[in-house]
């Protein structure tokens, strides 16, 4: 049985400026699988409705994947043999939704004059619409013995396996152009995606994050080692939610004052079976730390 | 039936309102003076700390053979001083790094990483070889990268780049600073650069730095610790300094027009501070020494 959170926090650079949060996200348990998602609007002046584009991707993301779960075991039994075509066609079916959102929003509500006042009539005419609700994406699947995820833009994903490692098992796809931002609202959009796919492999927890998250530390051991700690908490939801939420918010007010978006989905059964040996793992990762700092103050000269 | 807790924010109007963990919060409306969110006692989150926007300051310094006695003596001296100074310019909203690269015959690390300016520590330096300053350009080109030591995944400002040589360099120094100019972070990067002594050449130190302005010259022990620390000092400041990306008429304006501004300033900062400095009698390296 899966469970799950998601929580989003407002950065205080956003706070400074009157810009609202720009980051959505969700998770959803469904029927032996679960979907985590998290979205970044890109905030800056020509994105101007960013924070509906966020929210539209996440919506985009659960309602595209779980059309594909309408007929679970047909799914499954497609996903080994053609996954990376199954997952090609998920993020086709996300931009396809997403744009269609946009639209539908533009049309009943179009572009009024204090947006348009921002722009020369020239600059505004140079902005694709669909421009105006940019976004990132990362959306992440656990299904009994297998993950997916797929990813367009900054943001990070992190599974914990049955070995209680937590790795980063997205294969970003070198081919994107490497000046252009990846986002939902360009128009190869559908080619941009990275994606990964763990078959036969337990899964104990999946995280989703925006780049908030990421650049509120200072190594990626540290970022790793934080999605361990979460897990070893999990077995207490309830009480360590307020925990999450703080810390979140803490780290978007001490670190790069961005917006923060976490959200996770885990196995219950197997989260408890590995409770005790991820409780070990955190005190392995804090000597690691340790060691690795004491490594670091050796003088060379 | 599958077990549906679709909980995005203000998109799921069935959401269940009592589980508001799972809803968008921000805690804009919660005031400076309010800690009540801030209460981490019992938080096992808090054992992998906050970065802050990080700034990395690159010491290269000449340790050749000529740079033996007085220069090295008070060279060692005033970074032992000058670190307490940076320190306090990191305390604020940035994380202050420092890296220290020696060239004379080989090229030297101070510390195999950058170093947080709170557990830096000078290890004071000897002098002797030649001045490999193409091969420090090098070197600087090589670690000066995502990969290397600018791996960390916290946002970083453009490096602070600060040379001190006493000389003319023993190597093709025109090809390393080659090299060193197709380095992004070199590029947006704030140099500074200072000669020690008379045979210090300001043309090839305005050729690292990119500008006369940012070059500063140092004759005497007295000078020496003064110019560091000025350098230093204001370099880490504006490096440290959030500009704005757009300009008054809230038009955006790019990166590459925010690093020249920096660059621009800092020149103009150093060249004041510079004229209001006095000479004081202390005794010129070069008829003493």
């Amino acid at each position: 049985m899966f469970n799950g959170f998601s929580h989003s926090v407002m950065g205080a650079s956003h706070e400074k400026t009157n810009l609202v949060c720009q980051d959505s996200s969700a998770f959803k348990v469904g029927d032996h699988y679960a979907i985590a998602v998290v979205a970044d609007g890109h905030g800056s002046k020509k994105h101007f409705r960013s924070h509906m584009g966020s929210k539209f991707a996440v919506e985009a993301a659960i309602e595209a994947i779980d059309r594909f779960y309408e007929d679970r075991e047909a799914f499954e039994k497609n996903l080994p043999v053609n996954n990376k075509l199954i997952i090609k066609n998920i993020e086709k079916q996300i931009i396809s939704n997403w744009n269609m959102k946009v639209e539908k929003h533009l049309a009943e509500n179009p572009v009024t004059d204090e947006e348009k006042s921002k722009f020369t009539p020239e600059e505004f005419e140079a902005i694709l619409p669909e421009s105006y609700y940019g976004s990132t994406l990362v959306a992440a699947v656990a299904g009994d013995d297998y993950t997916f995820g797929v990813q367009i833009g900054d943001g990070s994903l992190v599974a914990i396996f049955d070995d209680c490692k937590a790795v980063m098992p997205m294969e970003y796809n070198e081919s994107a152009p490497a000046n252009v931002t990846a986002s939902v609202c360009n128009s190869n959009a559908a080619g941009m995606f990275s994606s990964f796919y763990a078959p036969k492999k337990k899964l104990i927890a999946l995280y989703g994050s925006t780049d908030g998250l990421y650049t509120s530390f200072g190594s990626e051991y540290d970022f790793l080692d934080y999605h361990t700690i979460i897990t070893s908490q999990l077995g207490n939801l309830e009480t360590f939610k307020n925990v999450i939420k703080n810390n979140l918010a803490k780290r978007s007010r001490f670190g790069t004052e961005d917006d923060i978006s976490l959200s996770c989905i885990y196995n219950e059964e197997l989260l408890n079976e590995k409770l005790d040996t991820l409780k070990k793992k955190v005190e392995e990762n804090k000597q690691a730390a340790a060691d690795r700092k004491a490594a670091l103050l050796n003088k060379k000269v | 039936m599958s077990n549906e807790r679709v909980t995005e924010p203000e998109v799921n109007k069935n959401v269940n309102p009592s589980d508001d963990f799972d809803t968008k919060e921000t805690v804009s409306t919660a005031p400076e003076s309010d800690d009540s969110i801030l209460d981490f006692d019992d938080d096992p989150l808090s054992a992998t700390s906050v970065s802050k926007k990080s700034l990395v300051i690159f010491f290269l310094i000449d340790t050749s053979g000529s740079m033996k006695g007085k220069k090295m003596g008070e060279l060692n001296t005033v970074m032992e001083e000058l670190i307490p100074e940076i320190r306090r310019v990191g305390e604020a909203d940035t994380e202050v790094k420092v890296a220290v690269l020696t060239f004379s015959t080989e090229v030297r690390w101070m510390y195999s990483n950058p170093i947080p300016i709170e557990d830096f520590e000078w290890a004071r330096l000897r002098a002797s070889g030649v001045t490999s300053m193409g091969a420090a350009f090098k070197e600087l080109n090589h670690r000066m990268s995502r990969n290397s030591f600018l791996n960390s995944p916290s946002l970083s400002f453009a490096p602070v780049i600060f040379l001190m040589t006493d000389g003319y360099p023993s190597d093709d120094y025109k090809e390393g600073l080659r090299e060193l100019q197709t380095n992004s972070w070199y590029k947006f990067g704030l140099k500074a650069a200072l000669g020690i002594g008379q045979e210090a050449n300001d043309n090839i130190l305005a050729e690292f730095t990119g500008s006369k302005d940012t070059v500063v010259h140092a004759y005497s022990g007295g000078q020496l610790a003064q110019m560091i620390k000025i350098i230093a000092v204001t370099s880490s400041q504006i490096g440290s300094k959030s500009m704005t990306l757009s300009d008054d008429t809230g038009h955006e304006i790019g990166e590459e027009d925010v690093f020249a501004a920096k660059q621009k300033l800092l020149g103009q900062q150093i060249q004041e501070l510079v004229s209001t400095q006095t000479d004081g009698d202390d005794v010129p390296f070069d008829t003493g020494w």
